[in-house]
């Protein structure tokens, strides 16, 4: 199986707990034979490729220097990584099993890249809008909902991390139940569950 | 390339969705380049009754969802709608076997999704740029602007070729982005003659009744009623030109300075010489531009000038200020009087010379036309068009993309 993880933070980037979750997640499908790609923003902290416990990293930097706040910057940032993921697929003669979406930051390319190409996602779920501005609903936090909505109903799966936040999601975002797999970092099954929840998802997405 | 050229034009604006020159431009490029042979897929906005899907002219439009929530400011909803925008056309392309050629972005109102369908793609991305945010601005001030700069630039940066309506604006994108030189290709505006195709016998006595008093000769002024349009340079020539010609000045269009221009025109006694019809429907405004005895374009900035170009599809004489693209949209003497801008007593000297002599008033309409039908005329635009594409497309035949 061949995986491309977006995720906007990485090591040495850390902004959060999420940089460590998708190492740890990326060396782990490694050791189980999964062929494991992370696009990232490079920040100016490392090149632009690294390989390293066999998880090959390219990290991307952001076309447009000036922005407003976080969202422009996010929504320009995912050019980049469409390109980085677009290389490493016609790297790969076409053959990508699985984008695994971290969060929303890179939605846009994880649904670009699933319409272009019929390559399905995950998104796997860190946190909500919702919970992250305690309930503010300003157009900027409805943009950032809009984007959490596209990749929950654009996603094969959804994965979250405990049954709390699948009732959140299911409740924000009317989630069908059936599509949300629940996979607690401390489960001693968590990597088998990763595997399972990625292998029913390949080939599911169908060319329209 | 596929056997048949196959272009996807990207733009935020498309008929009957109007809200500048983009619209009209890329609405009668696509068509131009259906009936070359060129197959054209145009995805844009969304628009209140027009349908998703529809083939306009031989060219197939696709109406995508734009971001309809409330939007922190306009750039924030351009990048939002680019989200819809890109996985739209990419959907298409898929279904279509990738059986793409070219995407061609207008503006960096599109920027993201062509930038981002280029290399998903790897297919050749055009770049049109109308205007620059440096132009319109005069200059990047504040982060909002320099951001939309920005945007700008990676556009034209990932753009295989940078298309600029005139010479004027070439020069300008190139110091704009610090373009290297043969990336910009020139292909000017067009305009439609077709639609100015009315009989010259036509007997406009009626209309022109509704604006001028038989005698009275109709100088004509159609554009927004803003500084940069040098309006006010037009009313001060005014007075010059009654003292040798008895004249009617319209002025259509609306704008900022249309109350300062009334009180101006009744304090110079000059009420019932000049007359504000404000905006006015495509019809009357094409019967006004073919019974217009002069039209007038006293402009001082000016990125390309389509409204001269317009007069002279309707065999109106036109003067115009020598400046930026109307400098190269007319020839002196030959197609048309071009006047010192920001001067009425040069404005109201071409005016009034083409108004006394009738002879060579005729003879610079008849150039202008042929020239309007050698240089503008759309479908020969959308054959330069074609060719540049060709000719990108052979380069990229020989690039790993490919």
């Amino acid at each position: 199986m061949r995986v491309i993880i977006l995720s906007w933070e990485f090591p040495p980037r850390r902004v959060g707990q999420l940089a460590g979750y998708v190492k740890e997640l990326a060396e782990q499908l490694v050791k189980r034979g999964v062929e494991t790609y992370v696009v990232t923003y490079h920040d100016f902290l490392t090149g632009e490729y690294e390989e390293s416990e066999g998880v090959k990293t390219y990290r991307v930097t952001n076309p447009v220097r000036t922005h407003i706040g976080v969202l422009t910057w996010v929504l320009t940032l995912n050019q980049e990584v469409e390109r980085a993921a677009a290389n490493i697929y016609y790297k790969a003669n076409k053959q990508i099993d699985l984008i695994d979406a971290c969060d929303w930051h890179f939605i846009q390319a994880a649904v670009t890249l699933k319409k272009a190409f019929n390559v399905p996602f995950t998104y796997s779920v860190e946190s909500l809008e919702e919970h992250r501005s305690h309930g503010a609903n300003s157009p900027f936090n409805m943009a950032i909902k809009s984007i959490e909505w596209l990749g929950s109903y654009e996603a094969s799966k959804v994965v979250v991390k405990s049954e709390w936040m699948r009732d959140e999601i299911i409740r924000a975002y009317k989630v069908p139940i059936g599509k949300i797999k629940v996979i607690e970092l401390k489960s001693r099954t968590r990597m088998t569950e990763v595997l399972e929840t990625y292998k029913s998802v390949v080939g599911g997405a169908s060319p329209q | 390339m596929t056997e048949e050229l196959t272009v996807m034009m990207l733009s935020w604006e498309f008929p009957p969705r109007i809200i500048g020159g983009i619209s009209p431009h890329v609405y009668y490029l696509s068509k131009n380049l259906a009936k070359n042979g060129v197959k054209v897929y145009v995805v844009t906005c969304d628009f209140p009754g027009a349908p998703q899907h529809e083939v306009v002219d031989g060219v197939e439009v696709f109406r995508i969802d734009s971001y309809k929530n409330p939007s922190p400011d306009f750039a924030t909803w351009v990048y939002l709608m680019n989200i819809n925008m890109q996985k739209e056309a990419a959907a298409l392309v898929n279904r279509l076997g990738g059986k793409v050629d070219v995407f061609h972005a207008h503006d960096w109102l599109v920027a993201n999704a062509s930038v981002g369908l280029k290399h998903v793609f790897r297919k050749p991305l055009f770049a049109t740029i109308h205007s620059t945010e440096v132009g319109r601005r005069n200059g990047v001030n504040f982060d909002y602007e320099r951001m939309i700069h920005e945007t700008e630039a990676w556009l034209t940066y990932e753009a295989w070729k940078v298309v600029c309506c005139s010479n004027y604006m070439v020069s300008h994108v190139r110091w704009a982005f610090a373009l290297p030189e043969d990336k910009l290709v020139m292909i000017p505006n067009g305009v439609n003659i077709e639609e100015y195709a009315g009989d010259e016998n036509t007997d406009f006595s009626q209309f022109r009744r509704k604006f001028a008093l038989p005698r009275e000769k109709i100088v004509l002024f159609v554009g927004r009623l803003v500084y940069e349009k040098g309006i006010h340079v037009f009313v001060n020539a005014v007075p010059k030109v009654l003292e040798k010609v008895n004249a009617k000045f319209v002025i259509v269009g609306n704008g900022y300075m249309r109350e300062p221009l009334l009180k101006l025109v009744k304090a110079m006694g000059l009420a019932h010489k000049v007359m504000f019809t404000g905006f006015v429907d495509d019809e009357t405004l094409r019967n006004l531009q073919e019974c217009a005895d002069v039209s007038v374009v006293p402009s001082l900035f000016e990125p390309f000038g389509i409204v001269a170009l317009e007069a002279m599809a309707a065999k109106s004489p036109v003067v115009v200020s020598d400046t930026g693209g109307l400098s190269e949209i007319v020839e002196h003497d030959v197609t048309g009087v071009k006047v010192y801008p920001e001067n009425p007593d040069s404005l109201a000297g071409g005016i009034t010379k083409v108004l006394l002599d009738k002879k060579y008033a005729n003879w610079l309409k008849k150039n202008a036309y042929k020239k309007v039908q050698e240089k503008y005329d759309w479908y020969r635009i959308s054959q330069q068009t074609k060719s540049v594409y060709e000719a990108v497309l052979r380069e990229y035949s020989k690039s790993f993309w490919a």
